[in-house]
């Protein structure tokens, strides 16, 4: 079953968010909504690995047109990912049914009811 | 007679079932749940949790997130008020229609009540009980029409 929305997903460590949204923005993303969160990861893991995990986290999430998704998902690997100081993850939700998007009214499966699409 | 014609007979019978054989049946067929994300002002947040309660929704999370300013210049105007509360619902698949368009009404007629919703479908929970709960299943019709009439 595919839809016309996905609802990004990206974690990151306190203060990136704004990385994030400007990476976003540059594929198209219009906004998105930040919220903070505790991040809980394996003591074990991080002594073996030599790493440690900054635990204040931002969950940021982004409702984007499906076909945005994949240019969205790689900007952010690459801009937040795991290998930046972000050390974000980032990942899609399916999302069946949206209402309140600028201009827009949508209907079953997140199809426009009339006129342009814009998150 | 001969015996098959006695052994469909037997077949075609209704069985009488017992109270808790039909409740069995009755969650033979659950409904769907999904997960229901909607973004508003954060001074909104209470009267929208409460217009999606009034769904028969039992479990409600509310979230203080905060929006992502426009542009630089709003942000170092002051301009860019980005309380946001993020209201996480589960939802009964068959409601959803409803509460969809409830909230676009209210997004449209609330002032300052402007917001964004979606639904995520969920896969699996684990429990009777917990879907029970989730689903807002009630065996007895009187309070399921109450909350009809709510509605």
């Amino acid at each position: 079953m595919t839809f016309s929305h996905e609802c990004i997903v990206c974690i990151v460590n306190t203060g990136f968010s704004d990385a994030v949204m400007d990476a976003a923005r540059e594929f198209g993303a219009r906004g998105g909504t930040v919220i903070h969160g505790r991040g809980t990861a394996s003591q074990e893991a991080e002594r073996f690995f030599g790493i440690s995990i900054q635990p204040d986290k931002e969950l940021v999430l982004i409702l984007v047109p499906r076909d945005l998704t994949d240019p969205i998902l790689y900007a952010l690997y690459r801009a937040v990912g795991l290998k930046t100081p972000g050390q974000g993850i980032a990942f899609s939700l399916p999302v069946d049914q949206v209402v309140g998007l600028s201009t827009l009214s949508l209907g079953e499966n997140g199809e426009p009811k009339s006129g342009d699409v814009a998150p | 007679m001969n015996d098959q014609d006695t052994k469909r007979r037997r077949t075609d019978r209704p069985e009488k079932k017992t109270g808790r054989a039909k409740r069995a049946d009755a969650l033979k067929a659950p409904k769907k749940l999904k997960l229901l994300f909607t973004v508003v002002d954060r001074k909104k947040a209470e009267l929208y949790a409460d217009l999606i309660g009034a769904y028969g929704v039992n479990l409600q999370i509310v979230l203080p997130g905060e929006g992502t300013a426009k542009t630089e210049t709003l942000r170092l105007l002051g301009l860019d008020d980005t309380a946001r509360a993020v209201i996480v619902s589960v939802i009964r698949d068959d409601l959803a229609p409803a509460i969809f368009e409830m909230l676009e009404e209210k997004f449209r007629t609330v002032r300052g009540g402007k917001g964004i919703a979606w639904s995520v479908p969920m896969t699996s929970a684990v429990g009777v009980a917990i879907y029970q709960f989730l689903s807002d299943y009630r065996d007895d019709p009187a309070k399921a029409n109450e909350r009809g009439n709510r509605r």
